[in-house]
């Protein structure tokens, strides 16, 4: 089933132009703007050839966060299976016919989040630096960003009386500033995860791949996929046996929204079918006043 | 002509006492709920966020009040009088399936208190196809009480043609204005049952393209004119059982029908274009979970519209309660369905999670039944 949904909506990328409602409207209503990656963005770029999967990230990005551990049943191994609303990081390993791999999972910071569009009450936003940041004083809980993130990540406390959406921030509230980068990255021991400008680590990720492109596949995951993501991937496995799905080059919220603003632009559809259908309701008035 | 009156009799019957025993069910599982947090009564999981609260709550629910929007649709704009008396009836429904719609919202919702964020400006989000439903959903609750005031008004005004108290000013007030509400009251279910199907399409992939399509917000609102009327015809049948045997009111909701199966079969083909165009057309001859619940709509749909043909009384309830049917499933199964959070997870709601839905679902239909008896809804002859 997964393998069908793949790619079905590739070809929809031209479904903004499909759906034409312009010449509806002003006649000039034209599709949302693109949005990319800007030159202060920050992100981070993961090296699956090199990371050793030892786990000192997920340690470190607990403590930097203050999550709590997640025992395993000895009780001495703090084992998270998946992430979660106390495991903002986690590492987890392929091994098929395509080889073996690690692979790190957290927010990618998408360049246009869907979770962003889709917030009800402004939550979730991305800031100036490309952190794609959450307010729990704005969330109303609805969930929507899990329904919407097309990697599954934000976590909602469906234990609690009155829970939160968690995950990761790029410490931009912990390690970031006390250390000027991620807990995660400055953990690495083998260099696997990197912190940086995003348009640096693009060309450091194309450089490796150049370099030695018998170890890489010749694609950096993020650089497009979904409309582009602030953490960028290198891998020999193919990504999505890694867990990071085919999405078409453009974000699902870009889409969206190009829809949304066709039909809406400047409420000026909605103000017309007003008037028009008060004029209506208005002319018929007497023909049924109290039968 | 017809005219509305308050059908009186007891209040506290047998099967309103029923439906107050299974609401106070849910009151206890939501006592647990609020409580304990939303995991503890529910299946619900990061993986499958949304659950029956919010789809048949909020989906569903705004689905099958309908009727108001379209009968007025119907007199108002169209101007086709003779259906005025399914005005009321189609209002009185609507406003509490919206109401209950907006509730079931307070307890879906994990941060309830900050649903009221959807009316402070800082922190507003237009592009939002969530933040458009909820606000058409208010506005449109405060619209369908103020189309429905009048009903209310009529009970405190005195008998007589110079009625002259604050009730009758108001009343004769309102309907002078009422161009005004009408014309909103058109509008805005038409927007928001666009931005109900609206909110699937950021989902993306994870829908099955046998439902996800850029146009699933137009679907949406087609499929909520027929449903419309169908509910319009299923209610007023329950109310008039003398008046099963008279042709001309027969002839009346079939009309009714007839439109909706107009609009049911352009959205059928519009359906399977979209199937197509999107690359789900294998999707529709792999048999499995999908498959039997994509065909099971087009079949409900299809054998609604045949019944429809016959004009009686049951042919015409039954056919329009099996459109219903399968345009209700078509809104479940865009989003549990043929939603697939990761791959293989699965949900079915647990037992006090439908027993939520169920019982606040029970306390609507008891308002209702009690509102007809006390106010002046239901036409009569
Ligand atoms: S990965 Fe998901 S949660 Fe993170 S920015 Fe993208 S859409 Fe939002
Ligand atoms: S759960 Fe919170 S952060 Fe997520 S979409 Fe809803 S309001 Fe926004
Ligand atoms: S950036 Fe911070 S929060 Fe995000 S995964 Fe790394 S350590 Fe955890």
């Amino acid at each position: 089933m997964t393998i069908k949904r793949r790619s079905f909506l590739k070809g929809l990328a031209g479904t903004g132009a499909g759906l034409s409602m312009a010449p509806l409207l002003t006649g000039k209503a034209e599709a949302r703007e693109v949005r990319r990656v800007q030159d202060d963005h920050v992100g981070m770029l993961y090296d699956a050839t090199k990371c050793i999967g030892c786990k000192a990230c997920e340690t470190a990005c607990k403590t930097a966060n203050k999550l709590e551990l997640e025992l395993d049943p000895t009780g001495t191994f703090d084992a998270p299976r998946d992430l979660s609303t106390n495991a903002f990081n986690i590492i987890k390993m392929y091994n098929g016919p395509e080889g073996m791999s690690y692979v790190k999972r957290q927010c990618m910071h998408c360049v246009d989040p869907n979770c962003v569009s889709g917030c009800p009450t402004s939550a979730l936003n991305k800031e100036p630096n490309g952190i794609v940041s959450y307010d729990k004083d704005a969330c109303c809980g609805c969930r929507y960003c899990q329904m919407n993130c097309p990697y599954n990540i934000p976590k909602f406390e469906f234990n609690d009386w009155y829970g939160e959406i968690k995950k990761c921030e790029l410490c931009r509230e912990t390690n970031l500033v006390t250390s000027g980068q991620p807990a995660c990255t400055e953990a690495c021991p083998a260099g696997a995860v990197i912190f940086g400008k995003v348009k640096d680590l693009l060309v450091e990720a194309k450089s490796r791949v150049q370099k030695s492109p018998s170890l890489y596949l010749n694609h950096v995951y993020g650089e497009k996929d979904g409309g582009g993501t602030s953490v960028l991937y290198l891998s020999k496995v193919p990504f999505d046996k890694l867990g990071l799905p085919n999405l078409p080059e453009y974000s699902q919220a870009y889409a969206q929204e190009s829809v949304q603003h066709r039909l809406y632009q400047y409420l000026a559809l909605p103000g017309i079918l007003y008037v028009i259908l008060a004029g209506i309701a208005f002319k018929n008035r007497s023909g049924h006043k109290e039968d | 002509m017809d005219h509305e009156k308050a059908l009186g009799g007891k209040i506290f019957t047998g099967p309103v006492a029923f439906l107050l025993l299974l609401f106070l069910v849910c009151a206890y599982f939501l006592v647990i709920r609020y409580i304990n947090g939303i995991g503890t009564v529910s299946n619900l999981t990061d993986h499958q966020s949304w659950g029956v609260w919010k789809v048949v709550g909020v989906l569903v629910g705004a689905a099958f009040v309908n009727g108001g929007y379209v009968t007025a649709f119907l007199v108002y704009i169209v101007n086709k009088g003779q259906y005025h008396r399914f005005v009321r009836q189609a209002v009185l429904f609507s406003l509490l399936g919206y109401s209950f719609a907006a509730t079931s919202l307070v307890y879906d919702t994990g941060r309830y208190v900050n649903l009221l964020n959807f009316f402070i400006p800082k922190y507003m989000q237009p592009n939002s196809a969530l933040f458009e439903v909820g606000i058409c959903i208010t506005a449109y609750i405060v619209i369908l009480a103020i189309e429905f005031l009048p009903g209310l008004l009529e009970k405190f005004m005195p008998e007589g043609e110079k009625s002259d108290n604050l009730a009758a000013n108001l009343h004769a007030f309102l309907n002078k204005v009422l161009f005004l509400t009408v014309a909103f009251g058109v509008l805005l279910p038409t927007m928001h049952q666009s931005g109900l199907g609206a909110l699937a399409f950021l989902m993306g992939q994870k829908i099955s393209p046998l439902w996800q399509t850029p146009w699933v917000s137009f679907l949406y609102v087609t499929s909520s004119v027929f449903m419309g009327l169908c509910i319009v015809v299923i209610i007023d049948i329950l109310y008039h059982p003398k008046s099963l045997k008279n042709q001309e009111y027969l002839g009346l909701l079939k009309t009714l029908l007839k439109i909706g199966v107009y609009v049911a079969i352009f959205w059928i083909v519009f359906r399977f274009v979209e199937v197509i165009r999107n690359g789900g057309a294998s999707n529709l001859f792999d048999v499995g979970f999908e498959f039997i619940f994509f065909w099971a709509e087009m079949i409900l749909i299809v054998i609604g519209m045949i019944m429809i043909r016959k004009t009686n009384a049951r042919s015409l309830f039954s056919g329009a309660a099996l459109m219903l049917t399968g345009g209700l499933l078509y809104r479940i199964n865009t989003y549990l369905v043929g939603f697939e959070g990761a791959p293989g997870v699965t949900y079915f709601p647990s037992v006090p999670e439908l027993m939520i839905s169920i019982g606040m679902l029970a306390l609507q239909i008891a308002i209702f039944i009690t509102f007809v008896k006390i106010f002046p809804i239901i036409s009569q002859e």
